[in-house]
């Protein structure tokens, strides 16, 4: 899906205005002064070049070497804004220190060359003077070592600010002389280089790899707010603040808490507590299969379900022999009435979870065969039809519907009394989630009326469709609008009034996200009629100081989460 | 493969300076397994004390730091008083070539002048250091003159040369008593595995 294949839709929108869905105008809604999220996505052949940019931007402002530019963007974790800021607060002299860069600006005295030969401080060997380096610190050694050192340096994976020999001294050696040190081993050179490369990516606080398996070789770059879900051109979701797979409106502790609950067996724990009893002889659990409370392990020890202690075999009606336990312990009840309502409480959430997770990789399939029904017929009709409501709509559902088993996870988290128990009280905490349920059932109900109808989109197409057309778009419009209610809710009311944990999670795609291909200065303008607003948007965006235009590309495919057109002014607005 | 010409050269410069305080003997045949002594510094609870560290030496020496770690039962909060391990920033990832086996001696010896309670290796040792320093003192004392006097170290000697009678070379005999942390009966065990 490209940029006129959105503009596609928003104009269909427009030219249904009729629904009346769609005049409902969010604008003023929005104002909160949310940081924008913008990404790019840099291909593996592309690092080298945007790295070279920010090199050459510190290059030619501070009239250094490459290598001294590398060394401190590593320092300021490529960050040429930290970088420059620091250098107007302080001078270069300081920077450099920041960074352990020292400069050849001041010559080392002795390399005037009274004597011919020096004293390796090293393998303390006499050598000719010509025959050895040093860093730019005055730390004076013979090649053989340098090179030894800098060849075992790069192979314990220090290649990035590899430090001077000197005793602590520390100074990151000058990249060049590193090369011509270690030019006669060419894989070390080659990992030295590719380090040197990848610093960019691992090093740098606002980009990350793209975490598919197996690796895709891009790497994503954000701008402003770092809690966003960026799309790879690999396809790939994912959020950018833990790296893990998309989660919102699950905030990152939540999912990271869900995944390690899913995977390790508390759960199991305490299903074991709430159903089963340890033999007082052989210590197994044991599972009570019928209603007499005289239980027998399989390692033939009788004993009192009701107390867990060991009995003789016989018993009649009202107690078993050699036996008597009739108080009441509240306590060791208590626990066993909270371990299975907690089971319960979980399989709630768990099953719903996994329940939207198997759709939403049904869909996905329904969502591939119907995108090469359409592409046939695309290509076989003669008459110009366009379908793109309805992939608009399968993305929506795709993502909707992600957002959905998520939620689950959120509420189990959010209501649980666990997390912020210290922060929300019980009555406090019905309300909210009374909210949030009513907006979570609202949209699960449409999100099933559209899963429902997208089905039938193959069947359909090409013969009777305006009918199921018109119902799709509706259903599109309002998954997006009870999408954008859902995490208003969450980021205002629910999670916006914690005052002392923080919960940040990646905002509503339509909301802070920008289209990205919208931002591409190359862009050609949608052959349709553009609204005024959408012009002034593009004129801003191309305007951006910071869009780097080598950088290539904004990628991926916001869709129709954005299919409000009336947001975007508000959009261009906050972001200059 | 190890810089031998170094070694040699560290070993004759150590042998040269005889009021250091430190002392360097070759263990193995290949020089690559050392046995360092440090004298305890004065007005120290180490003070008299004759401390006995094992030294080895990778592939890569100088480039990467020598492997130390003290025979001697030692009591201090950077000293583990269970494996004689160090805690000593120049032993790890402030190491330089341009540093030498006496230096690192030498700092071993400032070490034990100057705790650092702050980084300890032996968290027990160290607590007691920084909340009841005169236990500690008195403790860091006694276990100096029952685990670190030079008799002791003169004893070591005297192992090798007892497994050395037993048919084995004494360098083999030397490691498989460092290998065994001193210990006679597990080295000599260790020897006839080896047979």
């Amino acid at each position: 899906m490209d940029a006129s294949d959105n503009d596609d839709f928003s104009n269909d929108v427009q030219s249904d205005d009729d629904l009346g869905y769609y005049t409902e105008s969010e604008e003023g809604k929005q104002d909160q002064g949310v940081s924008e999220a913008i990404w790019y996505v840099i291909d593996a052949n592309e690092i080298s070049a945007v790295q070279e940019k920010a090199l050459q931007d510190v290059m030619g402002i501070m009239g250094c070497s490459r290598s001294i530019a590398r060394t401190l963007l590593m320092h300021f974790r490529w960050s040429t804004e930290t970088l420059f800021g620091v250098l107007a607060e302080r001078d270069k002299d300081e920077l450099y220190k920041l960074a352990s860069v020292t400069s050849r600006s001041t010559e080392i005295p002795s390399c005037s060359g009274s004597q011919a030969e020096v004293a390796c401080g090293c393998c303390f060997c006499d050598v000719p003077r010509e025959e050895t380096s040093d860093m730019g610190c005055g730390h004076v050694f013979c090649n053989d070592c340098w090179s030894q050192h800098c060849k075992v340096q790069i192979k314990d994976g220090r290649s990035r600010k590899l430090p001077c020999m000197g005793v602590k001294c520390g100074a990151a050696c000058d990249e060049e002389t590193v090369r011509q040190l270690i030019s006669d081993d060419q894989e070390i050179l080659a990992r030295f280089d590719r380090s040197l490369l990848e610093s960019y990516v691992e090093d740098n606080a606002m980009v990350r790899w793209c975490p598919s398996v197996p690796h895709c070789g891009r790497a994503i770059r954000v701008e402003g707010e770092v809690h966003c879900e960026p799309e790879c051109s690999c396809g790939l979701r994912f959020c950018f603040a833990c790296g893990e797979e998309a989660h919102s409106p699950c905030t990152c502790e939540m999912w990271k808490q869900w995944k390690e609950k899913c995977h390790d067996d508390s759960e199991t724990k305490n299903w074991m507590t709430a159903n089963t009893k340890p033999c007082p002889k052989c210590g197994k659990p044991v599972e009570k299969n019928g209603g007499c409370n005289l239980v027998m392990c399989t390692c033939r020890q009788a004993f009192c379900w009701l107390c867990g202690a060991a009995t003789g075999t016989s018993h009649t009606w009202t107690e078993i022999s050699g036996h008597s336990c009739g108080r009441y312990k509240d306590e060791a009840d208590r626990r066993i009435d909270e371990a299975q309502r907690n089971v319960k409480r979980y399989m709630h959430y768990y099953t719903r979870w996994e329940a939207h997770m198997k759709s939403s990789k049904a869909e996905a399939e329904t969502r591939t065969s119907t995108q090469e029904k359409i592409a046939a017929l695309e290509d076989n009709t003669s008459l110009l039809k366009d379908y793109s409501w309805l992939s608009q709509a399968q993305e929506q559902l795709f993502h909707a519907r992600r957002v959905l088993g998520y939620s689950y996870v959120y509420a189990f988290y959010m209501f649980g009394n666990a997390m912020f128990r210290e922060e929300i009280t019980p009555d406090q905490n019905a309300i909210n989630q009374n909210l949030f349920e009513d907006q979570q059932q609202q949209l699960e109900a449409e999100v099933e009326r559209l899963s429902g109808l997208v089905e039938m989109g193959p069947e359909r197409i090409g013969k009777v469709e305006d009918q199921l057309r018109l119902q799709v778009i509706n259903s599109t419009i309002n998954i997006n609008k009870r999408l954008v209610n859902l995490y208003e809710l969450i980021e205002n009311d629910l999670l916006g009034s914690l005052q002392f944990s923080v919960g940040y999670i990646a905002p509503y795609g339509g909301k802070s996200t920008l289209r990205p291909d919208r931002a591409t200065p190359t862009l050609t303008t949608p052959a349709l009629p553009a609204s005024k607003a959408q012009d002034e948007d593009l004129v801003d965006l191309t305007g951006l100081p910071s869009s780097e235009p080598a950088l290539g590309r904004f990628q991926g495919r916001e869709g129709l989460r954005s299919g409000d057109a009336a947001k975007r002014p508000r959009r261009s607005g906050s972001l200059d | 493969m190890v810089d031998l010409g170094r070694i040699q050269k560290e070993l004759k410069e150590i042998d040269r300076d005889k009021t250091s305080g430190v002392t360097v003997k070759i263990t193995g045949n290949n020089l690559q397994r050392l046995t360092g002594y440090v004298e305890g510094p004065r007005d120290t609870a180490y003070e008299g004390g004759y401390f006995v560290v094992d030294i080895q030496l990778d592939d890569q020496y100088p480039f990467v730091p020598p492997k130390m770690r003290f025979r001697s039962k030692v009591w201090h909060p950077n000293v583990s008083s269970a494996n004689g391990a160090i805690c000593l920033d120049i032993l790890k990832d402030q190491w330089s070539p341009a540093l030498t086996l006496k230096t690192a001696l030498l700092s071993l010896q400032a070490l034990l002048s100057s705790p650092q309670p702050d980084d300890p290796q032996d968290a027990v040792v160290a607590r007691q250091y920084l909340t009841d320093n005169a236990t500690f003192q008195r403790t860091a004392r006694m276990w100096t003159e029952n685990f670190a006097h030079k008799a002791l170290a003169a004893t070591e000697d005297e192992k090798v040369l007892r497994l050395a009678d037993m048919g084995f070379t004494k360098e083999a005999a030397s490691v498989a008593l460092q290998t065994a942390h001193g210990d006679e009966n597990a080295a000599l065990e260790l020897l006839l595995a080896a047979v």
